[in-house]
């Protein structure tokens, strides 16, 4: 395909980076330079130094011949029209990045869709309500749903109180009931696994589970980890994904935000009628206690600063914060991040890339996901007819070392495979595959 | 940690390439009755097969080719391309020394032209196919041509890209380097071909038309015949010469453009316009001097002039007219011009066009500059400001390739040639030119160079097709540290 990516931002640059890769035609528009060649260092790409609403520019990129424009500069309106304009000179299918709820409520989606934007995209949106996922299943540490959670990819930490630590996945499923997941990939240190019978569960892994819907209890069960039970919770930042995160929650548990600007802050309490807002900065570890922050539950720290956000929830993890969420944007952070303890991560741009990824099509693959550290890919294909995945049972396809195909979704349900398991066409089957071995994989499905 | 497999995997490869290519002398071989079918055919087969069992034994490495692996494999690509090309001279016995036939190979690879060959005509015409073919081979370069065929990781091919067509400017015609690499070869097998028609037209035989449409397009220089291509004195020949000679020392990415009617940026391309003129001022320069001394027509002297002029810049190194008899001032001029080079993104090598048009406007700001202390002057090239970088990068270029051409031209001297020709041996093969001054000019040859001064001769040759970086870094001890 052809795409044309407007801002060579954190979410740009990753996109271009994970798309590259696959066989896109990736032609990155951005004002920086420094940006673009930081960009076209890492990506096989082609880059133009300019702004992305200049036609002039959208017609150097050949705009007229392109399947997909993704505008996620960091301004909304530059998105929006850059949007606008590239559909109108010709390109097949726009995406914008926005900032604003207001765009994406459902009653102003069609006008903007008539404008010629036709899927928008509010990252902040979509990581408040990754947030309140994980709020929901505390003892999880990733929550990623397939196909709107007909199947779910769950992260675990494995700690000391884990049951199962230290036995092969064959042993587990001797000794308990497995049928409603599967364990798909394993980052331990800096290495990703994609296990087989004989791998073990080792302390301080973290583990990547594929469940169905009702699964997820079971996979904590076996884990040894029950849904911590939580009422109170801090959210430290009031910026976008604060306040919606806020704005998600306030109503079932009890809220108190930390937001440091006193403008946004009185502004907030305006907007968040039953949390309880709070003025002062959330490294003062006075202004921490003063607010019992022993007796959270949950630490929620967003603000837009990666490293506030990991200190400050290392700390609440200190003083016994049963769950803590970190906003971490930069990647580069995620492996440390994990080794020194923290829960969960969010990471604003991989949850954009993994939404925009939908839309790239790349033969029969339906969607692609990036899970936080974990370098493996994570497909969703679609069984065409009389490919060889159909011809037999999953235990006698002889597929190569390194890939699991976890679960698939058939007739709108989603099931895990088993060795019996046998594909039919029209299936749509999740793949965790190591990033080599994924043109044998791609054979399988052709 | 350098990541070896993958770089031993990537020359079995060009192993492979390389004795695939070396057969395809054959067919002429076998056609004219010459003796060197068994040579070619045991070459060929032998080096394939070593490079395809290495290649296979390491198929399994990491395709994760970064920096300094791109670098490592572009360099060691050459020298074994040229050490593993030579293999069929030596075995025939045409040229039997090893330096000799290394430096006859390396002079292909990277395009210089310079021979050793004392008796061109002589050699069978298999492996003066081969001779040709290393040319054309290192023309557009075959590290690109690898990019083309084989599915090389995205950002590995970048780095492999680079090092071998480094230049300040960056011209992908596509997003992908793959498909940019596959345009680049598409466009230079057409205009071969549509060279060697024309030149099957103008009443060369096939086999001349071939070789000599391989070391046009490639600005390679090499020649069929004793006398290059003065040896065919049909007008028309000379001028199809001239033209693809020109279109070859062509940004490719022009090519590209104006195939797809788009003539914009042909149109505003700054270093085509300044090519043209240093060409059309040198040429005309020259007429006018020839048509001076007399005895010659107007036409004559146009085309002689434009044919080593073209010749000259664009690196290639066909010969026409001996420019040694028309007297020290031309002499002086022929000098100059081995020192300008092609534009870059072309087969052309030496120092390129672009990087004398941005010196130039650099230095003459420089003046503007001080003129007004706070005044913020960039240099503007294409209708874009050029960042400082670049111009750093240029400057530091030029030095030292000043530096190498001296420091070569000394040791030269040490080496037993006399100061002329040592200059004229050196600038000639950093700049892969093939024609110099003195004793190695257009009548003469390079047999008589000692052996160590082959090899130093061979060195800078590699040296400047890769445009220099590509090895000084290889040399520098921060490429090394972990």
């Amino acid at each position: 395909m052809r795409i044309i990516i407007a801002g060579a931002g954190e979410v740009g640059f990753h996109l271009a980076k994970q798309l590259s890769s696959k066989e896109h035609d990736i032609t990155i528009i951005d004002l920086d330079e420094a940006q673009i060649e930081k960009t076209g260092s890492a990506s096989d790409i082609m880059s133009f130094l300019g702004s992305s609403t200049s036609i002039k520019i959208l017609k150097e990129a050949r705009v007229e011949d392109t399947d997909l424009v993704v505008a996620v500069t960091s301004n909304e309106s530059v998105n929006v029209t850059t949007a606008i304009l590239a559909r109108k000179l010709g390109a097949k299918k726009t995406i914008a990045r926005v900032g604003n709820a207001e765009y994406t409520s459902d009653e102003n989606l069609d006008m903007i869709k008539s404008l010629g934007v036709d899927y928008l995209i509010y990252p902040e949106e979509l990581a408040a309500r990754e947030i309140v996922k994980l709020i929901k299943h505390s003892a999880a540490t990733d929550i990623v749903d397939i196909e709107s959670g007909k199947l779910s990819i769950v992260g675990i930490k494995i700690d000391e109180n884990v049951p199962v630590l230290n036995m092969t996945m064959r042993e587990i499923a001797e000794q308990y009931d497995i049928s409603s997941f599967r364990v798909a990939a394993i980052h331990r240190g800096n290495e990703t696994i994609i296990p087989s019978g004989d791998n073990r569960f080792k302390l301080n892994d973290h583990v990547f589970v594929i469940t169905t819907q009702d699964g997820i209890k079971d996979v904590m069960k076996i884990v040894g980890k029950h849904e911590k039970n939580i009422q109170d919770l801090m959210i430290l930042g009031g910026g976008k994904i604060g306040r919606k995160t806020a704005k998600l929650l306030e109503d079932k548990f009890n809220v108190k935000l930390i937001e440091s600007n006193s403008d946004k802050a009185i502004e907030l309490a305006d907007y968040l009628r039953k949390t309880l807002i709070i003025e002062g900065d959330g490294r003062d570890i006075d202004l921490l206690a003063q607010e019992a922050i022993i007796d959270m539950d949950a630490f929620i720290s967003v603000t837009e600063d990666a490293e506030t956000n990991i200190i400050t929830s290392l700390m609440a993890k200190h003083l016994g914060v049963k769950k803590t969420i970190a906003q971490v944007d930069n990647s580069d952070y995620v492996p440390l991040t994990k080794t020194i303890g923290l829960d969960s991560l969010i990471n604003k741009k991989l949850i954009a890339a993994n939404v925009i990824s939908k839309f790239i099509k790349r033969s029969n693959i339906i969607s692609s996901l990036s899970l936080p550290g974990l370098d493996a890919e994570v497909l969703e294909y679609f069984v065409k007819e009389g490919t060889p995945i159909t011809k037999q049972m999953v235990k006698d396809l002889k597929l190569p070392k390194n890939v699991v195909l976890g679960g698939f979704i058939r007739e709108d349900k989603g099931y895990i495979t088993v060795g019996t398991t046998q594909f039919q066409t029209d299936d749509k089957v999740v793949v965790f595959a190591l990033p080599e071995i994924i043109n044998k994989v791609d054979s399988f499905f052709n | 940690m350098i990541n070896y497999k993958v770089i031993f995997n990537f020359l079995g490869f060009l192993l492979i390439l390389n004795g695939i290519a070396m057969m395809f002398g054959i067919p002429f071989s076998i056609y004219y009755g010459d003796d060197d079918i068994f040579t070619l055919l045991f070459s060929g087969l032998s080096i394939s097969t070593i490079g395809f069992i290495t290649y296979y034994l390491t198929k399994d490495s990491n395709k994760d080719i970064k920096k300094r692996e791109g670098y490592i494999v572009v360099t060691l690509g050459w020298l074994i391309m040229a050490l593993f090309g030579a293999i069929p001279f030596i075995v025939h016995g045409s040229i039997p020394s090893v330096t000799d036939a290394f430096f006859e190979t390396m002079s292909g690879f990277t395009t210089t032209g310079a021979s050793i060959l004392n008796d061109i005509e002589a050699m069978p015409h298999g492996l003066l196919f081969w001779r040709s073919f290393t040319q054309w081979l290192g023309g557009m370069g075959f590290i690109v041509l690898s990019l083309a065929i084989l599915p090389i990781l995205g950002i590995g091919g970048m780095q492999l890209f680079v090092a071998e067509v480094p230049g300040p400017t960056k011209d992908k015609i596509h997003p992908r380097i793959r498909e940019t690499a596959k345009r680049l070869w598409g466009i230079y097998v057409l205009l071969t071909f549509v060279e060697v028609l024309l030149l099957l037209i103008g009443g060369m035989d096939l086999f001349d038309a071939i070789n000599h449409a391989f070391t046009t397009m490639a600005t390679g220089g090499f020649s069929t015949k004793q006398d290059s291509i003065a040896h065919f004195t049909s007008p028309f020949i000379q001028y199809v010469i001239i033209l693809f000679m020109f279109l070859a020392g062509m940004n490719f990415s022009l090519h590209y453009y104006w195939l797809h009617r788009n003539f914009n940026p042909v149109k505003k391309n700054e270093e085509f316009k300044f090519y043209s003129f240093l060409i059309i001022a040198f040429a005309t320069l020259i007429a006018i001097g020839l048509f001076m001394k007399g005895n010659i027509g107007v036409e004559k002297a146009i085309r002689d002039s434009l044919f080593q002029v073209v010749s000259i810049i664009t690196t290639t190194g066909f010969i026409t007219a001996d420019y040694e008899l028309w007297g020290v001032f031309f002499h002086a001029l022929f000098f100059l011009m081995l020192f300008i080079g092609g534009s870059a993104g072309s087969t052309g090598g030496g120092v390129k066009v672009v990087r004398h048009l941005l010196l130039i406007k650099n230095s003459a700001l420089e003046l503007r500059r001080l003129v007004h202390p706070r005044a913020v002057i960039p240099v503007r090239y294409n209708d874009n400001s050029v960042s400082k970088d670049i111009i750093f990068n240029i400057m530091a270029f030029l030095l030292f390739y000043i530096a190498i051409f001296v420091t070569g031209t000394i040791v030269m001297t040490l080496v037993g040639l006399d100061f002329l020709t040592a200059m004229g041996s050196v600038a000639t093969s950093l700049g892969n030119v093939g024609p110099a001054i003195e004793g190695v000019g257009p009548s003469d040859n390079f047999a008589h160079i000692p052996d160590i001064g082959k090899w130093i001769l061979s060195f800078l040759m590699l040296l400047g097709r890769l445009e220099l970086f590509t090895i000084l870094i290889i040399f520098s001890p921060s490429f090394w540290k972990k």
